[in-house]
């Protein structure tokens, strides 16, 4: 065996024995808050088993494996329905900035080990109602206060917000110069005066993301992680660690063996739906190009791991897989007939083609829209021309609104 | 086995792209479409000169013990410059049946012969649209070929061909002689690809495989051709994306680049996406060789090669207007190029039923 087969091999194991307590059986039918309480349980004995932080500095709790290892645990993890998915953006991208950029290595420090053992949870408070793929058009602002900064605006589609200790922020502190300019990097303390946290119930009845608030909230200056001005650049690095954290090829839906089960037991036409060409088809084409997307994956780690930087084609997952997922959720329900109709809004889109199906739109819109994603594609990677952006080079404060 | 390039097979690919686009041009490739039974002899001796016929054969017979990921590189390049015939890959198939499932004497006369470029080796496994017929036209009895293999690439020039064969019911893959079949042209819309109807009365022949081997044999032939077409075929689009991409930055209309209209760009960043899928598959497909879910691998390279390829194809004409539907700016030879490779090897229609048969066996 090799050292990667033998650490599978022991999270496995591990991960088998923490099932029954923690996995998808132990959760049915839990309210949201005992869910979360059972998460924060299992978060913390991932961190005294070893398992957390698995590609993280030694220093911060972490273990200093490397990327293959956490991936390798990441899919074995998947297996069990475990309550994860509360820490996913803390610990995805937050958390690893906050490590990076965060200038109290004390208190830096103090925070990455809580959030490692699910007793604190952060956020990224980066879109706005006025900016989602334009992000650089922000408007909540920050502004000198004393020795500090005073916070005001509003942030939206923040997800976990709800039950965040604390949260990243990119505000606007000079709206004189173009909008990528004025932008500075911040953290902040949920919990603090003046931040009003109201969650938003989205199509398929969960809700998981957030409206927040900031009415003069003050905040020292020793919470800023960028200089000022200096922000966006940061913000784009978070992306960076977003488009490597991001890859699975279901497109955050069922996996293809489960489609394929579904045309087995199914009947169309007198015969199983697993020997209809149109359903063939559709088998054949979504493992194409989830299995062209897990070898990106893999061939992206490997790079990683030999101290290579992957190529541009990492940004194709959301893209494709999401689309695809959308599409074939539809034609899961079409293969159902009226058995399709049976909907549970609690049921995991993981496993649930209904499920699946009324959640795929919001993936198609997080984290860059699709369009944004072409957009990103063609002008970064194949050098293609930029948009007509008429507020571009102009103080964000002059752009017509 | 990695899918990391290392230094040797990254030299591969650059030294192979460095020649190949110095010794290929589509003036010499447009006159061949109008002519029935040429080649683009340069690029066949180039082949030869390179050792890219022996490349993935054994060493003891010639070979240099290289395998699908060499082959497959240069095979990119080979797409993304037209070859100008198709030898390479089905010389390749040949010898690889011979290697596999041939006696010591077969492969002691004909390996080095196809290593070194001597001889051309073809495949004749398919019966109109069914690419592992169950009844194949040609028939084996008492060790001689009857009927005819139609269609078959490299069949004008071939020497020898692996042919699967029906033997009273029973598949057979037969290794036979060229030097005692007709050969009928098939006038093709890539006239390169010197497709023949091979026709056989009593030629001598001899068994690989026989039974259910036969056609295990001849689907693993198969795949492995797939693996290197699909190369081809990557390579082809994407020389077509940058060609899209490059008109896309300098043809202006209604005052910018006609690459700033999202229309066009989307258009060209699809491709992208496309062609990187194929990469991806491909890559993957060759280091599986010898695994067991390599025919897995090979279905999936083949299909999202073959939709890279054909839709640069359609996309890139389009992008380019009406210049693009002209006989001298020679698109046309990939759109051409994108539909012999599409058929060869089997279709995208017959690799969805071998992946899909594989993937429901799988999850029951």
């Amino acid at each position: 065996m090799t050292d990667l087969e033998t650490y599978r091999a022991k999270a496995a194991a591990w991960l088998q024995s923490m099932a029954p307590t923690y996995g998808r059986e132990a959760r049915k039918g839990l309210a949201e808050a005992d869910d979360l309480a059972l998460g924060r349980r299992y978060q913390k004995a991932k961190f005294d088993a070893g398992f957390a932080g698995i590609n993280w500095p030694t220093e911060y709790g972490g273990q200093g494996l490397g990327h293959l290892e956490k991936v390798t645990f990441d899919a074995e993890e998947m297996k069990h329905g475990f309550p994860n998915f509360y820490f996913g953006i803390s610990l995805g991208m937050p958390v690893p900035v906050l490590m990076q950029f965060g200038s109290d290595r004390d208190f830096v420090k103090e925070r990455v080990l809580k959030a490692l053992q699910g007793e604190e949870i952060w956020c990224q408070l980066f879109s706005e109602p006025s900016g989602g793929s334009d992000l650089a058009g922000l408007r909540t602002k920050a502004e000198p206060d004393g020795n500090g900064w005073k916070i005001n605006g509003q942030k939206v589609w923040t997800s976990w917000a709800h039950y965040s200790d604390y949260g990243v922020i990119v505000v606007r502190t000079d709206p004189t110069v173009p909008k990528h300019k004025g932008l500075t990097y911040f953290w902040v303390d949920m919990k603090a005066p003046g931040v009003t946290v109201r969650p938003i119930k989205l199509a398929g009845g969960d809700s998981h993301v957030n409206e927040v608030f900031f009415d003069d909230v003050k905040i020292s200056d020793d919470h800023r992680m960028s200089p000022v001005g200096g922000g966006f650049a940061v913000a784009i690095t978070t992306l960076m660690i977003e488009r490597y954290v991001a890859t699975d090829s279901a497109g955050f839906g069922p996996h293809l063996d489960l489609f394929v089960d579904l045309a087995k037991d199914t009947l169309l036409n007198g015969k199983p739906a697993i020997e209809d060409g149109r359903i063939r088809h559709q088998i054949a084409r979504n493992h194409a190009m989830r299995s062209g997307l897990d070898s990106i994956n893999v061939r992206a780690r490997l790079m990683m791991q030999a101290g290579m930087i992957p190529g541009a084609e990492g940004s194709l997952n959301k893209l494709v897989a999401v689309r695809s997922r959308q599409k074939l959720s539809e034609l899961a329900i079409d293969l159902q007939g009226t058995d399709g109709f049976a909907f549970d809004e609690h049921a995991s889109q993981k496993e649930d083609w209904a499920s699946s199906w009324i959640n795929a739109p919001t993936g198609r819109i997080a984290g860059g829209s699709d369009e944004t994603l072409l957009n990103t594609i063609a002008e970064k990677v194949l050098g293609l021309p930029q948009d007509h952006r008429p507020d571009k080079g102009i103080p964000f404060n002059q752009i017509p609104a | 086995m990695t899918i990391l390039y290392d230094e040797g097979q990254q030299a591969i690919a650059t030294e192979s792209r460095r020649v190949l686009e110095a010794r290929i041009s589509k003036d010499a490739l447009l006159p061949l479409l109008e002519s029935v039974g040429d080649y683009h002899r340069p690029f066949w001796d180039t082949a030869k000169e390179q050792g890219w016929t022996a490349l993935a054969l054994p060493e003891a017979h010639d070979g240099l013990g290289l395998g699908l990921i060499e082959l497959g590189l240069i095979a990119h390049q080979a797409g993304r410059s037209l070859s100008g015939a198709p030898f390479l890959t089905s010389g390749f198939g040949a010898a690889k049946a011979i290697e596999l499932y041939g006696s010591d004497a077969q492969k002691a006369h004909w390996l080095p012969k196809l290593a070194w470029g001597e001889s051309i080796g073809a495949i004749a496994f398919a019966a109109g649209p069914d690419a592992l017929p169950a009844q194949p036209d040609v028939t084996y009895t008492d060790d001689q070929l009857s009927g005819i293999a139609r269609g078959v690439s490299g069949g004008l020039a071939a020497d020898v061909a692996i042919v699967l064969a029906n033997g009273s019911g029973m598949p057979v893959l037969a290794l036979v002689d060229l030097s005692g079949a007709e050969r009928i042209a098939v006038p093709s819309f890539d006239n390169s690809r010197c497709v023949a109807n091979l026709s056989f009365a009593g030629a001598k022949a001899e068994t690989l495989a026989v039974g259910s081997a036969a056609r295990d044999a001849a689907l693993h032939i198969l795949a492995l051709q797939a693996v290197v077409t699909a190369h081809e075929q990557t390579g082809g689009a994407e020389v077509l994306m940058e060609i899209a991409r490059d008109y896309a930055l300098t043809r202006r209309a209604f005052g910018q680049p006609i690459g700033a209209f999202q229309s066009v760009k989307h258009r060209i960043a699809e491709l992208y996406g496309l062609v990187e899928l194929a990469r991806a598959n491909c890559i993957h497909a060759a280091s599986r060789e010898g695994a067991a879910d390599f025919i897995t691998a090979a279905a999936a390279a083949r299909l999202s090669a073959t939709e890279a390829y054909d839709t640069a194809a359609r996309d890139c004409v389009q992008i380019h207007g009406g210049i693009g539907v002209t006989w001298d700016l020679g698109l046309h030879l990939h759109m051409r190029r994108a539909r012999s490779l599409a058929i060869e090897q089997g279709s995208s229609l017959f690799w969805e039923d071998v992946l899909v048969d594989r993937l429901a066996g799988e999850a029951a």
